[in-house]
């Protein structure tokens, strides 16, 4: 049972891990909700319905930009890949994720 | 960046549209392929993948709500849709557009008056900053006071002021010029200047005057203004550069200004080129000339630094000019539009609240019939609801149809402006300055498209959001007409109407209370006929008729040959005529009467004739004879009331009085004191508003000073004979001029009728519209009421109830609105006309025969209005309405 993230969870959690992957190399959108999958060992599902608003939006907001190109099997696909002002938003979701992470944990052992 | 991608997004919707759809379908494919893989069959692949993406659409709209750009979509959906279903509705469109454009347009044409007439009707350069300052006698009442300056105050004014960036000033002069039958006068001002660059307007042919053209020894020239140009010499663009001889003096005109240009209603402009060395300009009274000032703040100042400014200065004059500068004063600064507009800016302000009023009626109205149409709609309204539209969505789309329904009425509004615009610039008296054009200009449509907005808001968001407020499920089930859901909104729609009669008495009232004080203006008792009586101003040419022996050859002879004139019933000289004011002395002597305060009077010099003329009876004694006049003789006729108050018990007759002004003015006796030898009727000397004032008449040959009139009372219609009268005038001296003439009713009319009349006007349009609005507010609500109430009706009359019984029941309803709007607007009224008051002539502002007059109309109107509805209940059958829900 993998716990969903869709917009009841920190929306940023979401843009953090898309732009992670796709720091590794450009993705169309099935692919990233594959990619999460795997690497969080199916404790992570993205709902497609959360997915593709966000991606619009980080392209919207310049982290991300689109491109079609032709698939394996001859049809076309969108795929992201990460802009500068996308890597250095990476970072600073990072540090801030790091910075949440930290807080949880001291409340969890302290209060 | 967001920017320029949103519109690259506006421009390539259609093509990004279908992006998204390539992109989710591949999404889909993709994984459909995987379950067919997996060893579904393709059917079921499909709605697996399908299924696990979820809401397709929903997501879709998500992606497309990035773009940012969605809202122009929506707006543009609910317009198409809105325009449709108002189509459906005609009825309901057409209502609701005709109160919108009634409201807007009303409130367009009053803004229009106030705009171009008001704040900003000048075509002068910057005219915002143009004002006038004025020495404001502390110890008297009122705020305007001295705004005109003899010649070096002038010019200290203008270099130790800080205030202003330049000052112009302008002296009223009389000019005349010959004609090929006799003389013709117009008004003409010596101007500084520096008054055409000032103001800025480039003259239609031509230059303008400057500094040269002032300096002692420069050749005369003059400007000319448009109408005079026009009206007196035809238009001929050839009198440009042509001498023409004012006041005896060869001036050649070198420029012809454009017809907006008014400045100070003058014909004819001088220039005056004032420096420390000009002489002090005098007129042929040989008094100091004075120059009206006008002046242009520099930015950013505000009017009380103005008047903290000129106060020190004025300060500092008034030990340089003692005799014009009363003992205590103040500095009154104002705009040179408030400044002409003046008092009747309270008729302007009476306009506005009226108009106010009868804009909320009307939207009123129109957000009654919204709210109607909304309690219609509510089940169209839950199934969008219940497909996915949001709340704020609906409220939005609701939105856009008012706005819809506010563009076409504001358009139609447009179009009752313009007609109204063109009205009222017909029938506006003569309160607006002469430059203001009263037209549908763009700031006035730009206020139009504002209240357009502003009333889409009012009407259409209360009915939107309550529309939206309620338990759409009881909606869907069909119960649309349930009297439970549609409560709420009886409730609210009933307050709208009662607001409406509310404002209605309001508007009714101030129009009854006017009707009657206009009444009572026009039936003053005068004291005197003024019908076919005419008034003639005469202008003498410069420098001749200074003699009291100059003035009596004249008007001896004149009055003469108009007295034989056939029409002719009499004729007199007189310096002024009533009812307005004649000349006053503050001061006078009576011997054998000691008086610690003054006694002041109105005094008249005219000829023998004055009485018979207008019409005045002897009381007692005898009126001033032809042999009086003739040889000067110091005798005067009183009028009653200064015989009253100043001659006391005693026998008027042989009683003297000393008229202590006439010791300051040249040519006149001084220390000369006047037998009382006759008491004549009272006349209204002093306005309508004003009690008679003490009055004396005397021969008009014991001085030479001041202008003079004529007076002609004809047994015809007196223009008739006006070519005549002029014949005979220029007939003694051919170089007198008739300045200006009129009947003395048209005078009466222009300075005070007209006015208040116009305030009627306006007033009683606004009235009678928002009492048909109100009416059909009342129509409206009642065949709702009735709709909603047909099950009651039904199980009534299945229960005995007679048709008569029904009507009634009806018809109180409605009335009970009705008499609930009367009362609030009762005492609305009464505390509202209190503000009207000072401008009611003859009538207390809480007149309860006007009150119960208005109150009966609109309970008349109101019942007439429930009549239909009422029958329609009537008319119910019972055996359908049982069936109904």
């Amino acid at each position: 049972m993998g716990k969903e993230m869709g917009k009841d969870h920190l929306q940023g959690a979401l843009d953090l891990l898309v732009l992670k992957i796709l720091q590794r190399g450009p993705a169309h959108g099935y692919a990233l909700v594959q990619r999460i999958r795997q690497v969080s060992n199916d404790a992570l599902r993205v709902h497609e319905g959360s997915l593709y608003p966000a991606l619009h939006r980080m392209e919207q907001a310049d982290w991300i930009a689109s491109e079609w190109r032709p698939t394996e099997n001859g049809r076309r696909a969108k795929y992201y890949k990460l802009t500068a002002v996308g890597r250095r938003q990476l970072a600073r979701e990072r540090e801030e994720w790091g910075r949440v992470a930290e807080g949880v944990a001291k409340v969890l052992r302290f209060a | 960046m967001g920017i320029m991608k949103k519109l690259r997004a506006l421009s390539r919707r259609a093509a990004l549209d279908s992006e998204l759809d390539e992109e989710v379908r591949f999404h889909i494919e993709t994984k459909e392929r995987e379950y067919v893989a997996e060893g579904m069959s393709p059917r079921e692949a499909h709605e697996a993948a399908m299924r696990d993406f979820g809401r397709v659409q929903q997501t879709r709209e998500e992606c497309r709500d990035m773009r940012g750009t969605q809202w122009i979509d929506n707006f543009w959906q609910d317009l198409r849709y809105g325009t449709r279903t108002l189509f459906k509705d005609r009825r309901f469109a057409i209502l609701a557009i005709f109160a919108l454009a009634l409201g807007i347009g009303a409130s367009t044409v009053v803004f229009s008056v106030i705009y171009d007439g008001l704040l900003n009707p000048f075509p002068y350069k910057n005219a915002s900053g143009l004002t006038i300052f004025q020495i404001h006698n502390a110890d008297e009442g009122g705020v305007r006071g001295r705004g005109a300056f003899q010649f070096p105050e002038f010019l200290d004014y203008r270099e130790q002021n800080h205030v202003f960036s330049d000052m112009v000033g302008d002296a009223y002069t009389s000019v005349l010029y010959a004609t090929p039958t006799g003389t013709d006068q117009l008004d003409g001002s010596y101007v500084t200047t520096n008054t055409f660059p000032f103001l800025g307007v480039q003259p239609l042919l031509g230059r303008w005057l400057n500094d040269t053209d002032g300096k002692p020894g420069a050749p005369p020239v003059f400007v000319m203004s448009y109408r005079c140009w026009k009206e007196r010499f035809g238009g001929d663009p050839k009198l440009l550069g042509s001498q023409l001889t004012l006041n005896g003096k060869s001036r050649t005109l070198v420029g012809i200004m454009p017809n907006r240009f008014r400045y100070f209603g003058s014909a004819v402009y001088f220039p005056l080129s004032l420096s420390r060395d000009t002489p002090d300009g005098v007129n042929e009274y040989n008094r100091p000339r004075y120059l009206v000032a006008e002046e242009r703040l520099k930015p950013g100042v505000t009017f009380a630094a103005v008047a903290a400014d000129i106060e020190v200065v004025a300060q500092r004059l008034a030990k340089v000019y003692p005799h014009d500068y009363p003992k205590r004063f103040t500095i009154h600064v104002d705009s040179l539009a408030s400044d002409v507009v003046g008092d009747s800016k309270t008729t302007l302000y009476l306009l506005l609240a009226a108009v106010a009023m009868l804009l909320l009626i009307a939207c009123s109205n129109v957000a009654n019939l919204l709210l109607a149409r909304a309690t219609v709609r509510e089940k169209e309204i839950s199934i969008r609801a219940s497909l996915g539209a949001s709340r704020w969505r609906l409220v939005r789309q609701l939105l856009v149809e008012s706005l819809a329904l506010a563009l076409v009425g504001g358009a139609l509004g447009c179009v009752f402006a313009y007609a109204g615009i063109r009205v009222t610039a017909g029938i506006i008296p003569d309160m607006l300055p002469g430059e203001a054009v009263l037209e549908l200009s763009g700031a006035v449509l730009l206020f139009a498209l504002g209240i357009t907005l502003a009333t889409t808001i009012i009407c259409g968001l209360a009915p939107a959001l309550h529309s939206v407020r309620r338990d759409l499920n009881a909606g869907l089930a069909g119960t649309a007409k349930g009297a439970d859901s549609s409560f709420r909104h009886g409730k609210l729609r009933a307050a709208l109407v009662v607001v409406e009669v509310a404002l209605s008495i309001v508007l009714l009232a101030g129009t009854g209370l006017m009707v009657r004080s206009l009444y009572a203006l026009t039936h003053v008792d005068l004291g005197f006929d003024p019908k076919n009586v005419l008034a003639l101003d005469l202008a003498f040419p410069e420098g001749r008729y200074t003699t009291v022996a100059e003035k009596k050859a004249f008007f001896s002879q004149a009055v003469g040959k108009i007295q034989a004139l056939p029409g002719v019933v009499s004729a007199a000289e007189t310096m002024a005529f009533p009812p307005y004011n004649s000349d006053r002395s503050d001061d006078i002597t009576i011997p054998g009467k000691v008086h610690s305060e003054n006694w002041p009077t109105l005094f008249d010099v005219c000829s023998e004739d004055y009485f018979k003329t207008l019409g005045l009876r002897l009381l007692r004694g005898r009126l001033l004879s032809a042999s009086d006049v003739d040889s000067g003789r110091f005798v005067a006729v009183v009028n009653q009331t200064f015989a009253q108050k100043y001659l006391g018990a005693n026998d008027p007759l042989g009683q003297k009085i000393k008229f202590n002004v006439f010791d300051q003015i040249a040519q006149t006796p001084h220390n000369a004191y006047f037998e009382v030898i006759g008491v004549v009727s009272d006349v209204r000397n002093a306005g309508f508003r004003e009690p008679v004032q003490p009055d004396a008449y005397i021969p008009y040959t014991i001085t030479a000073y001041e202008d003079r009139h004529l007076i002609v009372r004809t047994a015809v219609d007196p223009h008739s004979v006006l070519k005549s009268v002029r014949e005979q005038i220029w007939s003694v001296d051919r170089g007198v001029a008739v300045a200006d003439e009129d009947v003395l009713t048209n005078v009466i009319q222009q300075y005070t009728f007209a006015e208040p009349q116009f305030g009627l006007e306006s007033l009683g349009s606004f009235a009678a519209i928002g009492l048909i609005l109100a009416a059909m507010g009342v129509f409206s609500i009642m065949g709702y009421t009735v709709s909603l109430q047909t099950h009651d009706i039904g199980i009534r009359m299945a229960l005995g109830a007679q048709r008569g019984n029904i009507f009634r029941m009806i018809v109180g309803q409605g009335l009970g609105l009705v008499v609930a709007g009367i009362a609030i607007g009762f005492g609305v009224s009464l505390a509202v006309t209190r503000l009207l008051a000072r401008e009611l002539f003859g009538v207390t502002s809480t007149d309860p025969l006007i009150f119960a007059m208005v109150v009966l109309v609109v309970l008349t109107v109101g019942a007439l209005a429930c009549f239909l509805p009422a029958r329609r209940a009537t008319r119910v059958d019972p055996l359908i309405a049982l069936r109904h829900e």
